[in-house]
């Protein structure tokens, strides 16, 4: 039938001018990223959970620390509100990435965006973003919970954040999310790779490790190499058995040790996670 | 406005595009029919640079997708209605494709007036719309960047009669207004009515192409129908003019044009009851016999014999 094409119109146009259109510039990618994040029904139950866990939290140290006269300090309180943001929050940075495929989204986002290191890029700070601000509200909320302890007390509220102490809790907690944000690139299924987050971040450390570290003669020094939360205890002012156990002493080994640690959960599931997601067929 | 030239992709062994060059052009609506699985869908992921091309490649008014600057403004896309998040609301994902593009958030509402959702609709998690109501969401979601191209995979999937009916009023004066509109089906009847030319693919190679008359020529064997009132009479004045002439229905076959007939009973002065041209097999038949091979399951009834015949007519890789 190529005898019957159909006739050329001189009017239709064949190219199409692109050069009056400006590139989606990054800081609305990340915009549009962080509303994403929160925008969903999920989301907004992980969001409002995480912060009734936070009061709950706040009001249970509260009880236990006033009912046994123990003093708690604004360091102490910056360490226990820390612990509900690690909970549920990193879902968050797993979903970020992996919805694109479970909920199939990225069909659209994708599409609107075919630099898809871009919009990587974009869940990355906004990822970012939120530990920061979920941070800071912790912190707001630790000074709160100082200051009514104070007036419950009738103690002297003390005042002691040690800078370095909170930046390594901030590092550490980002670091996390990181992890969380790498695996879920690597496995880019929701709930295989929040399965994975949990068992390597919360499930090891506590179920194993922790056992490991005391029963097995070589355990305290092996673990800090292949554990985050091992590698990082004696930066943010922890003992082997937590916030408030015996401190640790920070040397250079920690350094290598948080470096390795870093690049085995970290480092090396956002390479190849990246590579998965820059290489994968968006179906 | 959208080429695709010799293209190829092939998973391992399997060949699920197979060599397809076509383009569809401005101010018309391309249809891209075949059975499930013929390769329209891959065809339409590599355009939106979702999937990389084995060999050959598509470009869009003379780019390659992934180099157009905001591309929701130069090409709508939709490709799986139910690709959506079920938690999120309806208006929330216009939102999100108005913010991402850089459109007031006014627009939303266009657009969700355009496609009929209404407020409380619109309100609803998609978890909770039809299918038919995510086609329209994911048509809206597709105009929103006002693009002069329009990619559509099985809009229509979903829909019902009147909604089918809405979409074709929809993408004909889209189309009429110059946007250049390319639309998958595995349904005929879909898109027999609004497209200008069609496509159809079968096994991941294209096997016609053209205008629906331009099909339908192709397949016409020049008979006719006819009933009279008296059929005997008529058969045998048929006969004597040396026209073949066999029992059809309540009718006769003839082997000539019906103006031919029409003479011949006008002289025999027969009645006529009805007279036309045979419709050679139909559009549905054509698209079923063209893609016989390439069927799941053979369709009954249809002519197996020679599946490839209107292939020379056809020609493939012939740049239109």
């Amino acid at each position: 039938m190529s005898t019957t094409a159909p006739t050329p119109r001189a009017s239709v146009p064949r190219t199409l001018d692109v050069s009056g259109t400006p590139k989606v510039p990054f800081t609305r990618t990340v915009s549009v990223e962080l509303r994403k994040m929160l925008d969903t029904r999920a989301g907004f139950w992980l969001l409002a959970v995480s912060g009734l866990l936070l009061v709950v939290v706040a009001g249970i140290v509260m009880a236990v620390v006033l009912a046994n006269d123990i003093g708690i300090t604004a360091n102490g309180w910056v360490q226990v509100m820390t612990v509900p943001l690690s909970l549920l929050l990193p879902i968050f940075a797993i979903t970020s990435v992996t919805a694109e495929w479970s909920q199939r989204t990225g069909l659209v986002s994708f599409t609107l965006e075919p630099h898809r290191l871009k919009i990587i890029g974009a869940k990355l700070v906004a990822v970012v973003i939120l530990v920061v601000a979920t941070m800071a509200l912790a912190v707001a909320l630790g000074a709160v919970a100082n200051l009514l302890y104070g007036a419950f007390s009738g103690n002297d509220v003390v005042w002691n954040v040690d800078g370095s102490a909170f930046f390594w809790t901030v590092v550490n907690q980002l670091l996390y999310f990181l992890m969380a944000f790498g695996l879920a690139m690597l496995i880019l299924s929701t709930p295989a790779s929040i399965a994975v987050y949990y068992v390597v971040s919360l499930l090891l450390p506590f179920m194993v490790y922790s056992a490991v570290y005391v029963l097995v003669s070589w355990g305290p020094d092996v673990l800090p190499w292949v554990d985050l939360g091992y590698a990082m205890a004696p930066l943010v002012g922890g003992g082997p058995t937590g916030p408030g156990g015996p401190g640790l002493e920070v040397t250079g080994t920690t350094y290598a040790q948080v470096a390795v640690a870093t690049l085995i959960w970290v480092v090396l599931p956002m390479v190849l996670g990246g590579r998965r997601v820059m290489r994968t067929e968006i179906k | 406005m959208i080429t695709v030239e010799n293209l190829t992709k092939s998973y391992g062994g399997f060949t699920a595009v197979d060599d397809v060059s076509f383009t569809a052009e401005a101010g018309r609506v391309t249809g891209f029919l075949g059975p499930n699985g013929a390769g329209k869908t891959t065809t339409m992921r590599v355009m939106t640079g979702l999937t990389p091309p084995t060999r050959g490649s598509v470009t869009i008014g003379g780019h390659l997708y992934r180099d157009l600057p905001n591309p929701g403004r130069h090409v709508g896309v939709l490709l799986d209605a139910s690709a959506q998040h079920a938690g999120r609301t309806g208006r929330e994902v216009l939102t999100l494709g108005a913010r991402t593009m850089g459109l007031p958030a006014s627009r939303v509402d266009e657009m969700l007036a355009l496609v009929s959702l209404d407020e409380r609709e619109s309100k609803r998690r998609i978890k909770n719309y039809s299918l038919g109501m995510r086609q329209r969401l994911g048509i809206a979601h597709a105009l929103l960047g006002d693009p002069s191209v329009l990619i559509l995979d099985e809009p229509a999937n979903g829909l019902d009669p009147a909604g089918i009916r809405w979409m074709r009023g929809l993408l004909k004066s889209y189309a009429d207004r110059g946007g250049a509109v390319l639309l998958s089906s595995h349904l005929l009847h879909e898109v027999e009515q609004i497209a200008d030319e069609m496509i159809l693919i079968g096994r991941g190679r294209i096997v016609a192409r053209g205008t629906k008359a331009e099909l339908l020529a192709v397949q016409g064997d020049g008979s006719t129908l006819v009933q009279a009132v008296d059929n005997d009479l008529l058969a045998k004045a048929l006969v004597a003019a040396g026209h073949e002439v066999t029992a059809a229905g309540a009718g006769l076959s003839v082997s000539t044009q019906p103006a031919v007939v029409g003479q011949v009973a006008l002289e025999a002065q027969v009645a006529l009851v009805d007279l036309r041209a045979t419709e050679g097999r139909g559009l549905e038949d054509l698209f079923l016999e063209l893609t016989a091979d390439t069927q799941r399951e053979a369709p009954a009834g249809a002519p197996s014999a020679q599946p490839a015949t209107p292939a020379h007519a056809a020609p493939q890789g012939g740049p239109r």
